[in-house]
């Protein structure tokens, strides 16, 4: 039988793949939000038992990676109405291949670390190894900074994926921490987003490089 | 109860948001000084902490909380003096955000927790952003941006490295808090495999933010934009508390008997880190830049230092509290050098010793003790990282390292002799206040006397956080 957590993380699997060719900045954020949406659900499937504060803070965490974050993003290019490509220094194709190599490689290495948990869900591991490699690829393939935002926050999911799947122990109040710090960062993110296209007229970082050695 | 250090900056920083213009700088400073007390009092009382899950007081944490205390109060009378000068658009923000920034660094030093840990730091970095911003123009815009971003990214990679360590517990079935105290007390029953892992992350997540090659390009752009004051703290204790978190890591590698595998890896970056700074300490053309570099170098310095153990590690950690007090000493005189000629060029000042005589002696006494002449602590320090290092028998790294500070230091030589006896026809815009020298002063007298003579409490805190990563006589 399959377990309801491979089909969500098949759905992870393939926000990835989408993320990899999307060539416009809206597409790519509403990507990102399902893959916030999904990520976050996934402890309700994994065998812990929930108690009533976990069940609260899942869907905190449902609400601000999935909702709030991209919100803010898709907020900050609305306001400034910036051009809407990617500018990639990969290209789309070659992004894709590459990202299907990846998650054929991930599922490959992932039986080789021997996890404990790992036999249950056969998926998890992978998955997270590939939202990893997938939101640094995106970080350094991707010259307009509101990928490179986006790329942060797959990387984001994919350490909150490691942690909630191999690691049991830690305290609501401190996840809820972390998530307050990711937050905070994405919202400072969005406001120097809106002052580099004031000062710049374009979030190419290429225009960033007046700073050198 | 300890959580009130770092919780009174934080309230007296929001506060400072809404205080009209100069109302902050007096907070500011009393703050400082009210942080400071506090700072000594838990030193001599040594309470244990409310949420003893998340917090606790260490050596290495008591040590570096002085050291921040300490900076905070001095710059923050400096502060005072460079805000009436500068020209700062919302001063609220700027005194807000120091506020802030204390208060998150002062969370580092009293963090037990492993993910508080990383939460604190994270924190910094959110804290310090506005701070880079200060001066609003497309540059700092640029490196705001840049910090933001790589040093997000970087902590975003500890924390995977202490997600990775609290699988170590899982597979080792080990079951205690995740906390740095209590993971050193059964070191050795975690998985050797995840913790080595957790200890690479967690490296270089930490070192990114710590300015280690080849992860250190923000921080040359970030310590010259920010306005000196921030550079003076960013420089002189952020890189501390970054480094705060590698050695309480490096605290359980120890323990775990995988001193070895963090060493051979520190080693490396120190000295990729001391190389780098090397390379580019020659041909910088601004002076704040240059003193940014030399933070890199002195960090490789520390790693190396960390990495080499025995009489390195102790000859380690003087470098960083030494590194603190003279490198915060020398950004807030670059402050001065930025007031008085308005350029931030190197080209554009000379006759330094003759137009701010007594920024001279600040800056240059600060120049002749970071480059490590005797009778400063730098020079102790590196002397023990020496002979800690041919100890161990690293020659050919005792080489590079030996070779490095040669080039930086006449490098750093002749930029500073082109500042102060240059000849150009510079003109100053600034007297010399002595709210705007004498902080300097005190830093390097306090960094002089500690030389000759260091309160006993004080080396007895140094020598039992150096004993716990295999550090000492």
């Amino acid at each position: 039988m399959i377990h309801p957590v491979d089909t969500l993380l098949t759905l992870v699997l393939l926000s990835v793949l989408f993320s990899f060719g999307s060539s416009r900045l809206p597409a790519l954020i509403k990507t990102v939000a399902f893959q916030g949406i999904v990520v976050s659900i996934v402890p309700f499937f994994i065998g812990h038992d929930m108690t009533a504060g976990g069940v609260a803070f899942t869907v905190v965490t449902l609400l601000i990676r999935g909702i709030i974050i991209p919100l803010l993003i898709y907020l900050a290019i609305k306001k400034v109405a910036i051009r809407r490509e990617v500018e990639p220094i990969v290209g789309y194709h070659a992004s894709l291949l590459g990202g299907l190599v990846l998650i054929v490689a991930a599922i490959f290495v992932s039986p080789k670390f021997n996890l404990p948990l790992a036999s249950e869900n056969a998926l998890l591991l992978p998955t997270a190894i590939t939202l990893l490699v997938a939101g640094m690829f995106l970080l350094m393939a991707r010259r307009n900074a509101i990928a490179m935002v986006l790329g942060y926050i797959i990387l984001e999911n994919g350490i909150y994926l490691v942690g909630t799947g191999f690691s049991v122990r830690a305290h609501h109040i401190v996840e809820f921490g972390i998530l307050l710090d990711v937050l905070a960062g994405v919202m400072i993110m969005a406001v120097i987003l809106q002052n580099i296209k004031q000062a710049f007229d374009d979030v190419d970082t290429a225009l960033l490089r007046t700073l050198k050695e | 109860m300890v959580e009130i250090v770092f919780l009174i900056p934080f309230f007296t920083g929001i506060v400072a948001f809404f205080l009209p213009k100069t109302a902050g700088r007096m907070l500011l400073v009393l703050t400082g000084a009210v942080h400071l007390l506090l700072s000594i009092l838990l030193w001599i009382t040594r309470p244990a902490a409310l949420f003893n899950a998340y917090f606790a007081v260490t050596p290495e944490g008591l040590l570096s909380l002085l050291v921040i205390s300490l900076l905070f109060f001095l710059i923050s009378i400096y502060t005072t003096g460079y805000l009436e000068k500068a020209d700062i658009r919302s001063e609220h923000v700027f005194t807000g955000s120091m506020l802030l920034f204390l208060s998150t660094m002062t969370m580092v030093t009293l963090s037990d927790h492993i993910m508080v840990m990383w939460i604190a730091i994270e924190a910094t970095t959110l804290a310090s952003a506005p701070l880079i911003y200060t001066h609003r123009s497309a540059a700092s815009l640029e490196a705001t941006w840049k910090y933001v971003l790589i040093c997000s990214v970087g902590i975003a990679l500890a924390l995977l490295g202490s997600v990775l360590i609290t699988v170590s517990m899982d597979v080792g079935g080990v079951d205690v808090p995740v906390a740095f105290s209590a993971l050193t007390g059964v070191a050795e029953r975690l998985d050797p495999f995840w913790l080595k892992t957790g200890f690479v992350f967690i490296l270089v997540g930490y070192g990114t933010k710590m300015g280690l090659a080849p992860m250190h390009t923000w921080l040359p752009d970030a310590h010259s934009e920010a306005p000196s004051p921030a550079s003076a703290l960013l420089s002189g204790v952020l890189l501390n508390c970054a480094y705060l978190g590698i050695f309480k890591t490096n605290k359980i590698m120890h323990a775990a008997g995988l001193a070895d595998f963090s060493g051979t890896i520190l080693i490396v970056f120190g000295l990729a880190s001391i190389l780098a700074a090397a390379t580019y300490i020659l041909k910088q053309t601004e002076y704040k830049r240059l003193l940014a570099y030399s933070s890199i170098e002195n960090m490789g310095i520390i790693a190396f230092g960390t990495g080499i153990g025995g009489l390195g590690a102790y000859g380690a950690v003087l470098c960083l509290i030494h590194h603190s007090l003279i490198k915060s000493s020398l950004f807030l005189s670059s402050g001065n050098l930025l007031l008085g000629y308005g350029n931030r060029l190197i080209e554009g000042t000379g006759r330094m010793a003759k137009l701010m005589p007594r920024t001279f002696v600040a800056f240059f006494g600060g120049f002749a003790a970071i480059s490590g002449f005797p009778p400063f602590g730098i020079f102790i320090g590196e002397l023990f990282i020496i002979i800690g290092a041919f100890k161990a028998g690293s020659y050919v790294a005792i080489g590079l390292f030996l070779l490095s500070i040669c080039v930086i230091f006449a490098g750093f030589a002749g930029h500073v002799m082109k500042i102060s006896y240059g000849d150009g026809d510079a003109t100053i815009q600034m007297e010399e206040k002595p709210a705007m020298v004498w902080p300097q002063y005190a830093l390097l007298l306090t960094s002089l006397l500690l030389c000759f003579w260091m309160p006993d409490t004080f080396y007895q805190t140094i020598m039992h956080a150096v004993n716990s990563i295999g550090g000492g006589f």
